[in-house]
């Protein structure tokens, strides 16, 4: 890694990961998540197969913080309405159960680990509480709805 | 007789002043370079960690207040709101902490390095007292009515902190160093 690297390349590394891998995943939360999982929790290195074989490990590592920071800044900057949105989108596009996701992420809470390093403490506790009220929400709604309807999906946005 | 003692004891309290003053005066390089690196952190920690507007205005949207009262059962309500104070508190709580620190260092150092005028002596010791008090004030109002109780004084803290970090940045500008490749530090960055 201390091989010097083109900014170019980088650029063009993570415009190429926008264009295509991430162009499937359009929500900062599914972004984060799925980018935090590129990365090597024993060394803190991101990588890609497909993005590495195009550019180098070097420059795909780069490009894959860029695109990670990025979804985190963008999933900082979402309202906790905006947050249940992408949390009933997630669960869709998992095609998890969602009692077990739901169990899963409160018991586990893997948003925490999927962070970008080098974030500020206050800010990652407070992306934390607005998930963990998010996933409350959706949890609520979806209860209250599966009483009534059990197939439908949750009315997210009663203020809409 | 009585004279000669007095001088001699005023002699000896000149002395021993100006032998703890020289102690204070000399700080050793290794420990002053220490100082101005936490500084620089201390300052960074604070424009790029508390302060960003978007940030504050995230911490303290009232949207986000009218969206979990109208769509959250009671329970959630409750969860939301204490961890809005929880944050709120930790952001007042850090902004004072690195004001208190950044106050410390330019009493001790700053004029040893850089040459601020007195009226930006005394503009910049203004804000600081003024600050600090805001940060107080915030902390109680946010301890006893809860995050969304003083929101003008938020945004004034805000815009106070900004200024000093606009001053202690000035101060301080020496330490930012051209030419480092990003990159380079961007690589040991992105490790966990």
């Amino acid at each position: 890694m201390k091989k010097s690297i083109n900014l170019t390349d980088v650029e063009l590394a993570a415009d190429d990961l926008r264009r295509h891998t991430l162009s499937h995943m359009p929500e900062p939360l599914e972004r984060m998540i799925y980018l935090g999982s590129t990365r090597d929790y024993n060394t803190g290195l991101y990588y890609h197969d497909g993005l590495a074989s195009r550019f180098s490990d070097e420059v795909a590592c780069e490009a894959l913080a860029n695109c990670h920071r990025e979804a985190y800044r963008m999933l900082l900057s979402s309202s906790v309405e905006d947050l249940v949105l992408q949390i009933d989108s997630y669960i869709r596009s998992t095609h998890a159960a969602p009692r077990d996701f739901i169990a899963a992420w409160k018991s586990l809470q893997p948003y925490r680990v999927a962070v970008p390093a080098s974030t500020d403490p206050l800010a990652v506790e407070f992306l934390c509480g607005n998930v963990r009220v998010a996933l409350a929400i959706w949890a609520a709604h979806r209860d209250g709805r599966s009483r009534q309807r059990p197939d439908a999906s949750p009315q997210l946005s009663p203020v809409r | 007789m009585i004279q000669l003692i007095l001088s001699l004891f005023v002699g000896l309290v000149l002395v021993v002043s100006l032998y703890f003053f020289a102690r204070r005066a000399k700080p050793s390089a290794e420990g002053s370079a220490q100082q101005l690196r936490e500084a620089r952190q201390t300052l960074d920690s604070l424009q790029y960690g508390l302060l960003p507007n978007d940030l504050v205005e995230r911490i303290f949207a009232r949207e986000d207040l009218e969206y979990v009262f109208s769509a959250a059962p009671p329970d959630v309500q409750s969860l939301f709101l204490a961890d809005r104070k929880n944050v709120a508190l930790g952001w007042v709580r850090r902004v004072r902490a690195a004001v208190l620190e950044l106050m410390r260092f330019h009493r001790g150092h700053a004029r040893l390095h850089a040459r601020l005028s007195f009226s930006t002596e005394i503009r910049l010791a203004l804000n600081f007292a003024g600050l600090l008090t805001a940060c107080r004030l915030l902390q109680i109002t946010f301890y006893l009515r809860g995050p969304y109780a003083a929101p003008g004084m938020v945004r004034t803290a805000a815009a106070a902190a900004s200024r000093v970090c606009s001053i202690s940045e000035n101060s301080l500008a020496f330490l930012n160093v051209k030419g480092v490749d990003p990159l380079n530090s961007g690589a040991a960055r992105h490790r966990a």
